[in-house]
């Protein structure tokens, strides 16, 4: 199982993420100063490393403004990176003024990107039977407490009837 | 005289397909809406038709990313024929999200090399708007721009516009500079005499303003905004329009009907 | 009947009251005892116990979302007056009220009405156009993304299902939300905050409305903190079909094919959960994420497969998923499913929940034999799913079969007529009305109230919502929701015009739609807020060039628990109105629905919504050149206000903003009204109007400043010149009786301003002739919008820009 994320090059904007930002400002919380958000993907079946970067190279970044990182996934928790380009936020990853938030729908909520993704891998020309899944990630960055996180995960980026989300 | 044909290249998720019809047929043409997968079996089909046209919609959701499924299913499927298609010369046009279509699968600007080297990313704004706006009709003194879906407009004309990733952007600057050299620029968002605009009449922050651009050659032609919501002037907001009843989007298809037909 | 590990025997035989009732509630069923006990004596007869397919279906199908028991059921009504008590009993109170009115009115022009999807009226001599409005208002409470946009996605496919198939061409959406700026310390717990419920839904709507590409052209936004916890989400679809595609009969021996999206776990229940309240405890299967490109999908090939006549009748999935729609179209021949056969987006369903689940996207089709396979294959062409899972017998019974074992075998008439009818009563006691104490304020007062009216959430600029709705798709939008005299547009448009040109071609016909509601009305006589809401939707299309007498209306009740005397009196009340006013404005119903149980639980203590009735008109208007927009035109021409003003401010907006106790709510004169209306659409057609505005929220102030700053132009307004009469003495004309801040944002109803060239003026006078009206003041190029009394020495002055900036400014950035 891989998980794809596809992140914002550096000097292009993050409109989604600056949209959450103001959207934090609202609620009243103050000490997030940038928000950055990424799309995440997993791809699971039997399919290979190539393949799946195949897929996010051709398929799931946008070559101008994007680039793309490739983890290999179980199934409670990702590990490491496997493939990466260089400018990806290597500094701000051992910056630890930073939390993420993860947000996936529960199983059996109809997903529909993923549904749209499994069409275009087979357009792709990779026939094999696969699974996917298509998610949310937040870098947020200040010194937030916990519970703020709880509150911005709950009360703004997921709604826990339908969506999970991973506050780290 | 000789019908024009005119094919519409259509999916899920296509949604302006029959006001574009409509367009073209208010200006003489005859067209067919055909599906992908239609096309797909029989793919020399293509080449019966005189136009191309890849309309606006969603399609596939812009699930990913807004026309990329798309381009994507193209390229792969049926890049050979698309691409002889648009260096023969005959007139593509792409709008909204077919404009996204052509860019991403790098159609636009130079169907020659076939490859994205620009994009069309979220709007500055961070939504979906849909509003009118005046486009500064791009003429370079002396020479006019090469594009043969824009002859006869005046300077300034207004459309209506409806996308959420209409922010045309690359990362080179020599990109622009080619585009400008090149006389590739076909609309620009401005205010109502040609200058600088502000919001909303524009929302997405394309470098430069861009609204529409060619390639070199002039018959492809890809615009966020949509000319098929106006050939008539009914459909104007204060019903305005030329010889009391047309809009000035019908002038556009007009013009490759004619440049077809010739 | 067979029972296996994935299908239950139901032991109800042997249950006492008691534990049938305790199982109804266990399982969402929503039956009543009574209910139960009918169910029981079924099986009694046939010796046997339920299975839970058989137990689910009947739960499904007796649903007050599916059967509407409470409206066509029986009810004992007592209405007090001044002490007195009347008495009535309706037998059926839809068919006794609303849909009597439409028998007996009779139109011709009236194609299809209360009896498919949709209601349809007549287009041209080829074609109908139909027209129906839902409410998704708990999915949207729980997940207010999920649930407006599968309330849109719902909705479009009533118009899908109606006749043989009609052609999207335009929806409306009108919500009803707590205020967004609402200190995050009084939401209740488990309640979203009313910001958050209103992004999401605008959104839901946005990307369901969008990507179907059905434009969005006409809504409203009514903030109440009653509907913090229970928000109000109606969406509306109208669409065209030719009138020999309206007929549909399924015949035995038809196959059942089932089209679009695939039967998951989700919205389980949903049916049977909108009959009970919001307890913050809410079964999350009753959620459901829509996907709009297979509707879209569905859309392009179903319309393919009707005009090739392949199939002979169709019906959507909604509420109640495949037994509600399989049941209704074998409801008079019986049918056999075989469960097994309906595809799954997983497995692991048990075959009651394949039966009931409410996935979104599926359509059921009658399809003769012989042309099976060419459905299929026009489905399958652009990937669209399309299984056959049953047959159409004749039998008259439902038969469900699973891997071979019969899981259900239930006759359709107990089915579909054994709901035992409830018997309710109702109370309404009518309160004496007081005209509030005098209202007397400075000219910077009455400036001021002007600006906090405009800046008023339910008056306030709906721009930010407008534009993320794609409301010019398919380029048919020619009175748009938006409306300025260049592309800069900014006033509020009283309603929508499609020019339906590529579905109809060399056609110079349009259709209008607009709407009509006013909850705070309601607060104090439902009776007037019906009546309000009737007018107001006829007043809305007639400003834009409609003829009252080609248009036709629908309800939509949103009320609260109907088992409270007090509330269904309320509603009873309504009712009587929407009879009395379709009857004197011979405007007929054609569809309706309800939503009831509109209520929810915090800290044990109950509320209830406030009530609500949408009412939608649909017109069809003869040419679309004889169509105005709102805002002024040109500098010198003249203003009249036609129909009187009287002193009714209960529920006002200024009452709401000022504090003011009491008031008389807007009546409705249908006389009066009705003429006014008949001689603008006269003034209109004969091109003798620039600008007309309906004067509702906000009075002849608001309305005036609207008209003056979406044309970026000034106005000089007499207020003495204003025709008033007194609420309580309806003959006496006496325009001292009201003060000039009255005069300015009293919401009397049945008045609209209009704007005329003065070489114009003799033939528009000529048509008002016998009316009142008269000429106010005129359009001036300073820029300010004025309004004075000299008798009242009173002088208000502000400039345009002042006033659109605090209408445009209350709810940006959202």
């Amino acid at each position: 199982m891989f998980e794809i994320e596809i992140l914002t090059k550096k000097g292009f904007k993050n409109s989604r993420g600056e949209h959450v930002l103001s959207d934090i400002c609202g609620l009243g919380i103050e000490n997030v100063t940038k928000v950055e958000y990424s799309s995440l993907y997993i791809i699971d079946g039997d399919i290979s490393f190539a393949e799946t970067e195949t897929i996010a190279s051709d398929l799931l970044t946008d070559k101008i403004t994007e680039n793309y990182v490739i983890r290999q996934r179980d199934a409670e928790c990702l590990s490491e990176v496997i493939s990466k380009f260089s400018d990806v936020k290597e500094a701000d990853m051992i910056n630890p003024n930073f939390s993420v938030i993860e947000v996936w729908y529960k199983d059996g909520v109809t997903d529909i990107v993923s549904e749209s993704l499994i069409k275009a891998v087979k357009d792709l020309g990779i026939a094999k039977e696969i699974k996917a899944k298509a998610g949310h990630k937040y870098y947020l960055y200040g010194e937030i407490f916990r519970v703020t996180l709880d509150t911005i995960a709950t009360k703004l980026l997921a709604n826990v009837l339908i969506q999970e989300c991973k506050v780290y | 005289m000789k019908k024009i044909k005119v094919l519409i290249l259509r999916t899920a998720g296509t949604n302006c397909d029959y006001e574009t019809q409509s367009a073209f047929e208010l200006c003489g043409a005859v067209v067919e809406r055909v599906h992908i997968n239609t096309l797909v079996e029989e793919k020399d089909k293509i080449f019966e038709y005189d136009i191309l046209t890849f309309p606006g919609g969603f399609t596939y959701g812009d699930d990913v990313a807004s026309g990329k499924i798309l381009s994507n299913e193209i390229k792969n499927k049926l890049g050979y024929e698309v691409k002889k298609y648009a260096l023969s010369g005959r007139p593509i046009i792409g709008i909204c999200n077919g404009f996204q279509v052509l860019v991403k699968m790098g159609l636009l600007p130079d169907p020659e090399l076939f490859k994205q080297i620009s994009t069309l990313s979220y709007n500055d704004s961070g939504r979906f708007e849909c509003c009118w706006v005046y486009l500064k009709t791009e003429k370079k003194i002396g020479s006019e721009s090469s594009c043969i879906w824009t002859k006869n407009l005046p300077d300034v004309i207004s459309l209506p516009v409806a996308h959420g990733e209409g922010k045309f952007i690359s990362e080179s600057k020599d990109f622009f500079e080619d585009l400008n050299k090149n006389n590739q620029i076909v609309f620009r968002y401005s205010s109502k005499d040609g200058g600088e605009p502000e919001y909303p009449l524009v929302s997405n922050g394309s470098t430069e303003r861009i609204a529409g651009i060619c390639n070199k050659k002039g018959n492809i032609f890809g615009l966020m905004p949509h000319p098929e919501r106006y050939v008539f002037a009914l459909q104007h907001p204060a019903k305005e329009g030329f010889n009391s009843k047309y809009g000035w989007g019908k002038v556009i298809f007009q013009n490759a009907v004619d440049f077809a037909g010739q | 009947m067979k029972c296996t590990t994935k299908c239950k025997t139901i032991e109800i035989l042997n249950l006492s009251d008691e534990q049938l009732f305790e199982l109804s509630k266990k399982n969402v069923l929503s039956l009543s005892l009574e209910e139960m006990k009918i169910i029981q004596n079924y099986f009694k007869k046939l010796k046997r116990d339920p299975t839970d397919v058989e137990i689910e279906t009947i739960a499904q199908t007796w649903s007050e979302h599916c059967k509407h028991k409470t409206l066509t059921g029986m009810i004992e009504y007592i209405e007090e007056k001044s002490g007195e008590k009347t008495k009535k009993t309706y037998n059926n109170l839809l068919q006794e009220t609303i849909f009597k009115a439409s028998g007996e009115l009779n139109k011709p022009w009236c194609l299809s009405v209360f009896k498919d999807n949709a209601g349809i009226i007549e287009f041209d001599s080829e074609n109908g156009i139909a027209f129906k409005v839902e409410t998704h208002n708990h999915p949207s409470a729980l997940e207010p993304y999920g649930g407006s946009a599968t309330g849109m996605g719902g909705v479009i496919r009533d118009i899908l299902g109606v006749g043989l198939g009609a052609k999207p061409l335009a929806s409306t959406t009108v919500f009803c939300f707590g205020n967004p700026d609402m200190e995050s310390s009084k939401v209740p717990e488990g309640v979203h905050h009313p910001r958050r419920i209103m992004k999401g839904v605008v959104s839901g709507i946005r990307d369901y409305g969008n990507r179907m590409g059905i434009p969005t052209v006409n809504g409203a936004v009514c903030f109440d903190d009653g509907y913090m916890s229970n928000p109000l989400v109606y969406c509306g679809t109208m669409g065209i079909i030719p009138k020999n595609k309206i007929d549909k009969k399924v015949e035995s021996g038809d196959l059942v094919l089932v089209v679009g999206g695939r039967t998951g776990r989700d919205g389980i229940h949903g049916a049977t959960f909108s009959s009970t309240q919001l307890d913050g405890e809410s079964d999350i299967s009753a959620v459901q994420i829509g996907n709009p490109i297979i509707e879209k999908k569905v859309l392009d090939t179903m319309i393919e497969a009707r005009d090739l006549n392949l199939y002979r009748s169709v019906t959507d999935c909604g509420a109640g998923g495949l037994s509600s729609a399989v049941g209704e179209l074998g409801k008079k021949t019986g049918t056999v499913v075989y469960l097994d056969k309906v595809p799954l987006k997983y497995g692991g369903l048990c075959p009651w929940e394949i039966w009931v689940s409410e996935a979104q996207e599926r359509m059921v089709f009658a399809v003769p034999p012989e042309n099976i396979e060419r459905i299929i294959g026009i489905f399958k062409k652009e990937d669209v799913e399309a299984v056959c899972i049953g047959e159409f017998t004749d039998d008259k019974k439902l038969t469900l079969v699973y891997d071979g074992d019969v899981l259900a075998s239930m006759s359709m008439e107990f089915l579909h007529n054994g709901v035992p009818k409830p018997a309710r009563r109702a109370f309404y006691e009518i309160k004496e009305e007081k005209i509030q104490k005098p209202i007397d304020m400075s000219s910077f007062e009455i400036s001021s109230s002007l600006i906090s009216s405009l800046a008023d959430l339910n008056v306030c600029s709906k721009e930010w919502i407008i534009k993320q709705y794609d409301h010019e798709v398919q380029g048919q939008t020619i009175i748009k929701p938006l409306q300025g005299n260049n592309i800069e547009t900014s006033g509020p448009g009283d309603a929508a015009v499609i020019f339906p040109y590529t579905a109809v071609k060399n056609t110079r016909k349009g259709i209008v739609l607009s709407n009509g509601l006013n909850p705070q009305y309601g607060k104090i006589d439902p009776y007037k807020m019906a009546a309000s809401a009737i007018e107001e939707s006829l007043r809305n299309a007639v400003a834009v060039g409609a003829n009252v007498k080609k248009i036709s209306i629908l309800d939509n009740f949103c009320w609260g628990n109907p088992s409270d005397p007090e509330v269904l009196g309320s509603l009873v009340r309504a009712t009587k109105a929407c009879h009395d006013m379709s009857k004197a404005f011979e405007v007929p119903f054609i569809s309706g629905k309800d939503s009831l149980y509109n209520e929810y639980f915090i800290n044990k203590k109950k509320y209830s919504i406030p009530s609500a009735l949408l009412i939608s008109a649909m017109g069809v208007i003869e040419n679309v050149e004889n169509t105005v927009t709102m805002p002024f035109k040109k500098n010198g021409n003249k203003i009249f206000v036609l129909g009187v003003t009287r002193n009714e401010f209960g529920g006002s907006v200024f009452s709401k903003i000022k504090s003011i106790d009491g008031g008389i709510v807007p009546d409705v004169y249908p006389r009066e009204s009705k003429d006014i209306m008949e001689k603008i659409y006269n003034a209109i057609s004969g091109n003798l109007i620039e600008a007309c505005h309906d004067c509702s929220e906000g009075g002849i102030a608001v309305a005036v400043a609207e008209m003056a700053f979406s044309a970026n132009k000034g106005v000089y307004i007499y207020i003495d010149a204003i025709e008033t009469l007194s609420p309580l003495k309806k003959k006496c004309r006496s325009g001292n009786e009201m003060t000039p801040v009255e005069v300015l944002f009293s919401e009397s109803n049945g008045r609209f301003i209009v704007e005329i060239k003065p070489d114009n003026e003799e033939k528009f006078r000529k048509i008002l002739e016998g009316s009142i009206f008269s000429e106010v003041g005129y359009v001036s190029d300073d820029k300010k919008v004025i309004f004075e009394s000299k008798k009242n020495n009173i002088k208000v002055q502000q400039s345009s820009e002042v006033l659109l900036n605090s209408w445009r400014n209350t709810i940006i950035g959202c």
